[in-house]
């Protein structure tokens, strides 16, 4: 039996706006094992981001606030350490690898100063070590030594999100949270970055929470899947779980969306309407608008978290066999 | 870099060209006869065109520019026709007090308004911030010779502390810089005061929070070096502006610098002290501007790379990393 790296209980995370109160994060569970790579998938605006700036502690706040739950890292719970205690956790014990690496890198520092800079802060390393080991992390993700003093504007795209992978894993994280790494990234360079993240996490047996939208990004690195849907979590199990045995309808839909090469269709199928908006989020089930097999009862309330077969959670009536709906349909 | 530094150094010799010939022409071509200036109204006509014939005035003005400008080039600015002391001399006198109060008031800009915005910036929309953009604008407005005015009522006639006038202590020198930077102060407080809001809000700034660096790096080290770059803009035209301004805080404070010198030369028509006082002022502000862009390049990394070639730039940046 593996042993429990992180342990998020409900963590509901809020931002207060002039317009109003946005419910970003809502009552959100998950858990990570050591060396597991957990998936979190969905939309764009579903809180995957600010999920995992939650387990950062780097929330804007204001406007942004955790209003509860506990993120439990081995048995400690980093809501109720102080700011001061987290910071010395981040960079060290939980890394982040941000989205753009555009300008995810400070444009007035050379590389290995960004690098070496994690390293001193977190180690009893004088600066000349530091660099040197900065440098040896830029030689694991595979840029050339001799690189080391440019700028980040001297780098290409996927140069500079190798440069963020190797600030992130400088100190050996024991977590690794990963923030739609590739989807500033062409395709091709997209691939790399994504064999250079397995073979890191093999080799050093870092657990990751991988963000992605990207199904396929999914089934080449996760363990583990949670699917989020405007601020929850609507079904999470193994990677089996989710791909072969898909119960959610929201699941169902994502997979409707995505283009199959061996069938021949005109059009894809895609979820009809749009996230609901975070500052008015519909009543029951928040999926109902867009659910094709929506009923009374999910207007009016809100199905629970419930297991299905081990490990496989979701959150739809039609599983708590409240609703009669004869099958939810496959994605073709 | 070198290379950078000498064409711009060459560039200035064409400026300094240009401003001495629009001065020289407009001082030749304006009324009024030096040589009377220096001999008074009663001077017998005779006299007055021995004087003019010494001065070379009956020269052609192109031929008497270039007279002038053949001395000024082996150091010999003239004599002054109202003082006859040597200009050199005079200016040796004059341009301390006129450099003191300039770049102090530079000085005191960078030292006030650059924590001062990155203060604001940090305690964005508190009631020190809300105040502050009041009071910025306040002094941003008033002109700073009426708030020396003031001061001197307030600190000089009520209070007794500092002299009123003069420049030969420190206790002096205090009112005159205040009042020619405080509206230096409040403008490039806002100035900063905004790039840093602009900067803290950018995705490097979340990276080097997500680095577990103090809050405090994270604002001097990683915000405020790109938050500079408006701020030395702003700070390298105020150069020109405190020169200019000095002009007002001398015959203000009675100071006796560069400033009021010009001022009692451009009455007397004192060709060779007006074109002095104007060629060291171009020089200066030019030197000024050519430290503004550098600067630019020190702190920004990819304004470097557009000055040096490529390859010099590595050798030196990883000469830097070597030591």
């Amino acid at each position: 039996m593996q042993k429990t790296l992180l342990d998020v209980k409900d963590l509901t995370i809020k931002f207060r706006t002039d317009d109003g109160v946005v419910e970003a994060v809502n009552k959100v569970s998950l858990s990570v094992q050591e060396g597991e790579t957990l998936g979190i998938v969905g939309e764009t605006g579903a809180g995957k981001t600010t999920t995992a700036l939650g387990i950062m502690g780097l929330v804007d706040s204001p406007p942004g606030k955790i209003e509860g739950g506990s993120i439990l890292l081995d048995d400690t719970d980093l809501l109720k350490l102080g700011e001061e205690a987290v910071r010395k956790l981040r960079g060290k014990e939980i890394s982040m690898i941000f989205q753009d690496p555009m300008t995810s890198l400070n444009p007035v520092f050379t590389v290995v100063e960004q690098i070496a800079e994690v390293i001193v802060n977190h180690q009893q390393l004088g600066e000349k070590e530091a660099e040197q080991k900065a440098i040896e992390m830029l030689e694991l993700v595979r840029i050339p030594a001799e690189r080391a003093y440019e700028y980040p504007h001297q780098f290409s795209g996927g140069m500079k999100q190798r440069v963020v992978i190797a600030i992130a894993l400088a100190c050996n994280p024991r977590l690794l949270i990963a923030d739609e790494p590739t989807t500033a990234l062409d395709v091709t360079i997209q691939a790399q970055v994504l064999e250079l993240m397995k073979d890191l996490k093999t080799k050093s047996k870092t657990s990751m929470i991988m963000i992605t939208h990207d199904l396929g990004v999914v089934s080449e690195i996760c363990d583990k899947v949670a699917i989020m849907y405007a601020g929850e979590i609507v079904e999470s199990g193994s990677l089996e779980d989710i791909f072969e045995n898909p119960l959610h309808p929201y699941t169902n839909g994502l997979f409707g969306s995505i283009p199959d090469i061996d069938k021949e269709v005109e059009f894809l199928s895609p979820i009809e309407g749009l996230v609901p908006d975070p500052s008015d989020l519909p009543s029951g089930c928040k999926f109902h608008p867009r659910c094709k097999y929506a009923q009374h009862l999910c207007r009016v309330e809100d199905p629970s978290f419930r297991e299905y077969s081990p490990g496989h959670f979701t959150k739809c009536f039609v599983h708590e066999g409240k609703l009669s709906v004869k099958e939810v349909k496959k994605y073709e | 870099m070198s290379r950078y530094i000498l064409k711009r150094l060459l560039q200035m010799i064409p400026i300094v060209i240009g401003v001495s010939v629009i001065v020289f022409l407009l001082l030749s071509l304006s009324p009024g006869d030096p040589a009377k200036m220096i001999l008074g109204l009663n001077a017998k006509e005779e006299e007055l065109a021995l004087m003019r014939e010494q001065l070379g005035l009956n020269d052609p003005i192109p031929l008497q520019y270039f007279h002038y400008m053949k001395n000024v080039l082996i150091g010999d600015f003239g004599t002054s026709y109202s003082t006859k002391q040597s200009v050199i001399e005079m200016i040796a006198v004059r341009l301390p007090p006129t450099l003191i109060l300039s770049f102090g008031s530079l000085l005191t800009i960078l030292i006030v308004a650059i924590p001062l915005g990155i203060a604001l910036a940090v305690k964005q929309n508190s009631p020190f911030d809300n105040i502050m953009r009041v009071v910025s604008l306040f002094f941003a407005a008033m002109p700073g010779f009426w708030i020396g005015i003031l001061m001197i009522i307030l600190f000089s006639v009520k209070l007794g502390w500092l002299p009123a006038n003069g420049f030969d202590k420190p206790s002096a020198m205090i009112m005159p810089i205040i009042c020619s930077s405080i509206a230096g102060w409040a403008v490039n407080s806002r100035i900063t005061r905004a790039s840093m809001l602009d900067v803290i809000r950018q995705d490097y700034i979340r990276t080097a929070r997500a680095k577990g660096l103090k809050e405090s790096v994270v604002i001097r080290k990683h915000a405020l070096k790109n938050a500079l770059l408006p701020t030395i803009t702003s700070v390298g035209m105020a150069v020109g502006g405190c020169f200019g301004g000095s002009v007002i805080m001398e015959m203000l404070f009675g100071i006796n610098g560069m400033g009021k010198m010009m001022i009692d030369a451009l009455r007397q028509k004192d060709i060779p002290t007006i074109m002095a006082g104007v060629i060291i002022t171009a020089v200066i502000i030019a030197v000024a501007n050519l430290l503004t862009d550098l600067a630019y390049s020190y702190v920004d990394p990819r304004i470097r790379s557009m000055y040096a070639r490529r390859r010099t730039i590595r050798k030196e940046v990883a000469g830097n990393g070597s030591n």
